[in-house]
């Protein structure tokens, strides 16, 4: 299947993204939380999914109505999800 | 480990003791508690997939309803599509840093759903059907004509009479058509493993639907760098799937299925499209702390698809237009409805970023999320939510969420197409003559213009008598495009949605979370917007609700100073537990202490099949067409097996010594399948016809049960206590077939519903004794219908058990068990009150109930040390020894029941 420029273009802007989070773990090497400074990023509002049954179901809501890519792909998960 | 030196205070506590670490633990403590908190965080922060921390099992249940579809004065009965989910699943450590998955999810969904997309001016579409003169509903047509204006723009009429009205009416419509309840289940697990600065995780699992069976695997891991403040994550999934799609035996006549030819075999009557489809995903992240209130986690993902990646079910309307008509006023075209064909593979890219930002003032936290995707089919989408975690005190926190999502449309998506060449036409041969062929000698061919001047290939003249029908070619699938869907999932469109999600932290490590989810599509809401096509815009929400046991492994030695834990730890083996009794029994035991309380989960799963029953005797299918159903219908069919499985989730408090008090939500599903009976009648005109291989499905929240049990007696050995508890009707007993053929399906078998529909008293009384080794038991229980009817018009019949059983300890922790039931069981009282097909037996109330026989074995295993203690499992199999069936009913094969449970 040939690529359309569109998606090279959008590829394009992806490789840019990714050089910009590359910078970003150099800038942020020198970021320094000390281990008693970490009292709110231990917190549970601060996990990165703090509802993790809540966004499994509503991604597979999604998926079933949307055409993006599936958010838990990297998990697996199947069904047609044909309604 | 370094997370388990977190400091460990009551037995149940919250997994983050931050709150009260900041708060009010005393000062010595608070470096060595913040310390410990930090040591935490790399486990909650940076979990490669799923949680980590402690052991955990979460019970949800979810509800999908989605708003009726705009069909444009269409008339329209169908139910709009919803979808009953349960999942349950689980972490388990081996040790400490080697954890154990499982996930469990089933989903039953019915309702209408899009077929097709045609202009709204066609003579079909949703095509009215009146029941005594009164237009109640519409049939999907999917093939139908529609008159064009030169610029090919459809003639506007009437959605109800399909008459002409004049004027132009670009609408388009969806073509809906209803569907039967279908079920979908999907398991997985997984292993994951932690080092220091490092963890992997490997995992899998599969999904089977009747249609659509899919396998997969994944692995995955982290790295930590630069003291955790940075993670390097990264994965890589496999998922396999098999299609066999059963075609609609309504609409499958009428859909081109040409290009699947070779993919589609017959069995049992129905079309079965095949395919194959492998999805193979990579993805890459990073998360870092950016200070000591922010952070951010980022990654990008590939996907590639190849195989079969249609819906099957899905078709698209072309309009097949003569070219010879081209130059007219008015044009007449011939729409036809294709199985979609899309591209066989498909490449995507995403890449997600999330920002999280600690509010102090609030003890919030703000997430902030944005998501872009793109792909070779030209599906570009973004993504945009962003949710406030707002702790509100008690236990509480309520999280309000908003999302906006916006995806370019495929570019192969069109609601409907034109092909400027006839659908079927007669041939011509090179001299411009018309072809006929002779149906009495099919090799014979005449030509000519019509059937009463035709010749044969040596010019001769043919008699008139000759029976010569035209010579028909159908179109050129060369003049199509290689690609086309109008399922409305790839056009161009916007969605909006907003909810909330409310937790509740309770004591001894249990968690209540409740959400709700509302979604608006429209395809006026697209970034650039395309915009044109609204009419397939819908909303739905989405409510749920969960509960979440923490499960603390109770030999860990207590750590660190922070007081008072170490007499939680003994709580597994000092309880002095009484033997409990075999899976099979419900309400068999309590709680000693007052103040305990205990959770658990149930399985039930009862097997009827074989041979069809009278009384005690097998009955042939002669008898039962003649006498199963009823003097004006004969029986046509009767069940070739059914399957009833029950999740039960068992929760139970001891307010004091004497008293429990119990509430069991349930889960239900069946399905069956059907056979025609030798000698049964032909189907009568109006009356629904089972066909085809597919069965029956049903499934969703069951009956709750809610009781009190009462001690009557406790003395060493012997215990007797009473239960008073009660069924609220909860589960659905209106559930229909849909409509077929023209065919209402009307309400599914009585024993397919999923309740009783009526309040029932269940009470009990149950007697339990033990001697060393020895336990033993008695229990009569019974149930009782408190209503007359349900609200489709018939009542269960009563219930009465006598059960006893005796149990011997093989060792300290495993109990094998042997029981003898009897169970009474009254016919169905009254009838339903709305349409029913009566095919067969299981449709006649007199065809419920009898009395019972049955022989259990089972095991009990409670586990009283290690890392698991205080979990107990007891399974049992009920076996039929002797039936005397109400009227004519599907031989038992037996009954399975599972629990699981963990006193806290």
């Amino acid at each position: 299947m040939s690529i359309s420029p569109m998606i090279k273009l959008n590829i394009r802007a992806i490789i840019a993204r990714c050089y910009i989070f590359i910078a970003c773990i150099f800038l942020t090497a020198c970021v320094s939380v000390a281990p008693w400074e970490r009292g709110n990023l231990a917190k549970t509002q601060m996990e990165i999914d703090p509802y993790p049954l809540q966004s499994e179901m509503q991604s597979h809501n999604y998926s079933s109505r949307e055409a993006a890519p599936s958010h838990k792909s990297s998990s697996g998960g199947g069904g047609c999800g044909c309604y | 480990m370094q997370r388990n030196s977190k400091p460990r205070r009551q037995r149940g506590c919250q997994p983050i003791p931050l709150p009260e670490i900041t708060s009010s633990v005393k000062p010595r403590n608070t470096l060595q508690a913040l310390t410990s908190a930090a040591m935490v965080l790399p486990g909650l922060l940076l979990s490669p997939g799923h949680a980590a921390g402690q052991d955990r099992v979460n019970f949800q249940y979810s509800r999908y309803q989605e708003g009726e579809r705009n069909l444009f004065g269409a008339p329209n009965n169908l139910k709009p599509i919803s979808a009953d989910v349960l999942h349950g699943s689980g972490v388990f450590s081996f040790t400490d840093r080697f954890k154990f998955t499982f996930g469990y999810t089933q989903d039953t969904w019915s309702g209408a759903t899009p077929v097709t997309t045609t202009p709204l001016a066609t003579d079909g579409g949703n095509r009215p059907y009146t029941v005594n003169g009164v237009v109640v509903g519409a049939s999907p047509l999917a093939n139908s004509q529609v008159l064009l204006d030169h610029d090919l723009n459809p003639i506007g009429r009437d959605p109800i009479t399909k008459q002409l009205v004049g004027g132009i009416d670009t609408r388009s419509v969806l073509v809906m058509s209803s569907a039967s309840p279908e079920t979908r289940r999907q398991a997985n697990f997984g292993l994951s493993y932690e080092w220091n600065e490092a963890a992997m995780n490997v995992g899998g699992g599969f999904s089977r639907e009747r249609d659509y069976q899919s396998s997969f695997g994944n692995i995955g891991g982290r790295l930590d760098f630069n003291q955790k403040l940075t993670s390097v994550k990264f994965g890589g999934g496999y998922t396999s799937s098999e299609i066999g799609a059963i075609l609609d035996h309504d609409s499958s006549p009428y859909i081109t299925k040409q290009a699947y030819a070779q993919q589609i075999v017959r069995r049992d009557g129905s079309e079965i499209l095949r395919g194959d489809r492998k999805d193979w995903v990579a993805n890459v992240g990073l998360t870092q702390v950016l200070t000591k209130n922010a952070l951010i986690d980022a990654n990008v993902g590939y996907t590639h698809s190849s195989g079969f990646l249609e819906n099957p079910y899905k078709a698209t309307s072309i309009i097949f237009i003569d070219p010879a008509q081209l130059n007219n006023s008015l044009i007449s075209g011939d729409v036809r409805a294709f199985i979609e064909q899309r591209p066989n593979i498909r490449n995507q890219i995403a890449l997600n970023a999330k920002y999280i930002q600690y509010i102090s003032p609030f003890n919030a936290a703000m997430h902030l999320g944005y998501r872009l995707s793109v792909d070779d089919w030209g599906v570009n989408t973004h993504t945009f939510d962003a949710s406030w975690v707002q702790p509100i005190g008690g236990g509480w926190t309520l999280t309000p969420r908003i999302r906006y999502y916006s995806q370019d449309s495929a570019s192969f998506y069109r609601p409907y197409l034109f092909s400027q060449q006839a659908f079927s036409k007669q041939e011509i041969d090179s001299l411009g003559r018309k072809v006929w062929v002779d149906q009495n000698n099919l090799t014979k061919q005449y030509f000519g213009e019509t059937q009463f001047d035709l010749v044969d290939q040596n010019g001769n003249a043919v008699d008139f008598s000759v029976n010569a029908a035209p010579k028909m070619t159908s179109y050129d699938s060369g003049k199509l495009p290689d690609h086309f869907s109008s399922d409305h999932r790839l056009a161009g469109f916007g969605a909006l949605s907003g909810g909330v999600i409310l937790s509740k932290t309770l004591g001894k490590g249990v968690a209540l979370e409740a959400g709700f989810e509302y979604y608006t599509r429209a395809s006026s809401m697209q970034i650039g917007g395309g915009g044109s096509n609204s009419f397939a815009d819908f909303d739905y929400y989405v409510a749920n609700a969960a509960i979440k046991f923490d499960i603390e492994p109770a030999t860990l030695p207590p750590m660190g100073t922070s007081g008072g834990s170490s007499e939680s730890h003994s709580h597994a083996t000092s309880h002095q537990h009484h033997k409990i009794p075999p899976a099979g029994i419900m309400f068999g035991h309590m709680l000693d202490k007052a103040g305990d309380f205990m959770a658990g989960y149930r399985f039930m799963y009862n097997w009827t099949g074989g041979n069809m029953m009278h009384g005690t005797q097998t009955v042939n299918d002669q008898t039962i067409v003649d006498q199963g159903c009823s003097d004006i219908g004969l029986c046509r069919f009767v069940p070739t097996f059914m399957n009833m499985r029950m999740h039960m989730v068992d929760l139970m408090y001891a307010p004091t010594h004497w008293l429990n008090v119990m509430l069991m939500p349930t889960f239900m599903d069946m399905d069956m399948n059907l056979r025609r009976l030798d000698g049964a009648p032909p189907p009568r005109p109006g009356v629904h016809e089972h066909t085809g291989a597919a069965g029956h499905e049903t499934g969703a929240v069951g009956d709750t049960y809610f009781s009190s049990m009462i001690k009557l007696l406790d003395i060493p050995g012997h215990r007797v206590h009473a239960n008073l508890g009660f069924s609220a009707p909860t589960g659905k007993v209106d559930i229909e077939l849909r409509r077929i053929a023209k065919i209402d399906g009307g309400l599914i078998h009585f024993g397919m519903q999923l309740g009783s529909g009526t309040w029932d008293f269940t009470p009990s009384l149950t007697y339990a004794g033990e001697y060393n080794r020895w336990s033993w038991g008695t229990q009569f229980s019974g149930i009782k219908r408190l209503e007359e009817q349900n609200k489709s018009g018939y009542r269960l019949g009563d219930q009465f058990q006598a059960t006893t059983w005796g149990g011997y300890d093989l060792k300290h922790w495993l109990t094998a068990t042997i029981r003898g039931a009897y169970t009474w069981q009254d016919a169905i009282h009254r009838d339903f009150n709305k349409f029913n097909a009566r095919i067969g037996p299981m449709d006649f109330p007199s065809n419920y109930g009898g009395q019972f026989f049955d022989m259990g074995f089972g095991v009990n295993v409670r586990i009283l040390g290690g890392r698991f203690a205080g979990n107990q499992l007891g399974l049992e199999w009920l076996q039929p020894i002797r039936s005397d069936f109400n009227g004519y009913q599907l031989d038992r094969q037996g009954m399975l029941s599972a629990t699981w449970s963990y006193e806290f």
